[in-house]
């Protein structure tokens, strides 16, 4: 009875979503054809920007709705809130295992592809925008909940390592969706790649992004529904397996000992200069 | 492993917030795609309740895994061929649009935006930001290149 009050008391908070939800769905999906193929809107993005609009952090309107105390309480509704679209993923995977268990080398193999953070944005942070150590934490994940959890652990989130992953986090929680809605749908009209690989990309670790990513997969190529479901959503019960340990074993020393070699002799400098400002804050090598 | 805390799980808390959240499912998927309203609360009905048997499994085996792994496989078991009830469920299930169902979510996901996290954004600024975007691309571009060469090669 105690946990039905906790819910009701955020009643508001609740018709908010509901209003949102109503209205997202009632605009349905909008393609916007581009040179080189189409972006696709979809209804979790609406909401998403609904729910930043009335949001009393962001907008002076969003203070006349809610206040400060239900905005806290609604950070652990997200995760409960994406569950039952992680249990009809488990449902679409169970029918195809066949196919799962055919695609098993390509599945298993793409779930080193998640390194692709290092090989793309390490160098740019650091040779193009000129990053310190928050390159690190920036870059050697896609900084979702368990990779904070390993910056906290092995530097602290007030380190620049934190400050990096945390920094891709928010951007990330922001745009995230986005990005993923506008790279699917591009690969996927463009046709240059397997939509089936394009499928199994998509499982990151991260609810909103897969239903974003395959939510546009599946709006460019609905006659392949079913497939792109459980292949993503077989991706993303990898990832949510391993993701932890391959960026707490590969990724992070990985990056650590990259960093060391474009910045070596620069950042030792730096470093003294740092500790013997800030003894407290010298952080572990290696 | 000291980089994993074991959350706790209250099941009658996230009992209550689910409850909650499928009615908004089901008024989602009877609105946006137009499935029937009696097959779209069964299926919802049985989302609902793997959902449950995932959080009790997450919170009762000795071995951690996220809650969210615990679900994904509970749904993946009932649904495998063979399994009694198998093409039942796969039925009803099958009247809730998938994309219905990140819809609310993302909903709390905006209302939920701290200002820590507006200050984290402001602060570390547009370097970050565009480093976010190629940490997403990386990714996405990484395992999709790999998955289109593996499945090229085993000519799949």
């Amino acid at each position: 009875m105690e946990a039905v009050r906790r819910v009701a008391s955020l009643w508001r908070l609740h018709v908010l979503v509901l209003a949102f939800t109503i209205a997202a769905e009632l605009v349905g999906i909008v393609k916007i054809p581009i040179g080189i193929g189409a972006i696709l809107l979809l209804p979790l993005l609406y909401s998403f920007v609904l729910g930043l609009l009335a949001n009393p952090n962001i907008t002076a309107l969003g203070r006349k709705f809610i206040g400060s105390d239900e905005v806290k309480a609604a950070t652990p509704l997200i995760v409960i809130a994406i569950m039952p679209f992680i249990a009809k993923f488990g449902t679409t995977i169970g029918p195809a295992i066949d196919k799962i268990i055919s695609a098993g080398p390509a599945l298993l193999a793409q779930e080193i592809g998640n390194l692709g953070t290092i090989i793309l944005a390490f160098p740019i942070a650091v040779l193009v925008l000129r990053m310190g150590r928050e390159a690190i934490g920036a870059t050697f994940s896609i900084a979702r909940e368990p990779n904070i959890a390993i910056i906290a652990d092995k530097f602290t989130l007030k380190s620049k390592e934190g400050a990096g992953v945390l920094g891709v986090y928010v951007v990330g929680t922001l745009a995230g969706t986005f990005i993923f809605a506008v790279m699917a749908s591009i690969l996927a009209t463009t046709g240059l790649l397997d939509i089936r690989a394009l499928a199994m990309a998509c499982g990151v670790g991260s609810g909103s992004m897969m239903a974003a990513c395959s939510g546009a997969l599946t709006s460019a190529m609905p006659s392949m529904e079913e497939e792109i479901l459980a292949l993503a959503g077989a991706s993303n019960l990898l990832t949510y397996a391993t993701g932890l340990y391959i960026g707490l074993f590969v990724a992070l020393p990985l990056v650590n000992w990259a960093y060391k070699v474009l910045r070596g002799a620069e950042d030792e400098g730096a470093a003294q200069r740092d500790s013997a400002d800030k003894p407290a804050n010298r952080k572990q090598e290696g | 492993m000291s980089a994993v805390t074991r959350p706790h799980i209250d099941l009658a808390d996230h009992a209550a917030v689910l409850f909650v959240v499928s009615a908004l499912c089901l008024v989602g998927n009877t609105v946006g795609p137009g499935n029937p309203i009696v097959g779209g609360l069964i299926g919802i009905a049985i989302l609902y309740a793997i959902v449950m048997a995932g959080l009790a499994l997450a919170k009762w085996v000795p071995f951690y895994l996220p809650s969210v792994a615990w679900i994904s496989i509970v749904g993946i078991v009932i649904t495998l061929p063979g399994v009694p009830g198998q093409e039942w469920i796969v039925a009803q299930t099958g009247n809730v649009n998938f994309l219905i169902l990140a819809t609310p979510c993302l909903a709390y996901a905006g209302l939920a935006i701290a200002r820590e996290e507006i200050e984290i954004a402001k602060t570390s600024g547009w370097r970050i930001a565009l480093v976010a975007v190629f940490v997403l691309a990386g990714t996405y571009l990484g395992s999709a290149l790999i998955a289109d060469l593996v499945l090229s090669l085993q000519g799949a």
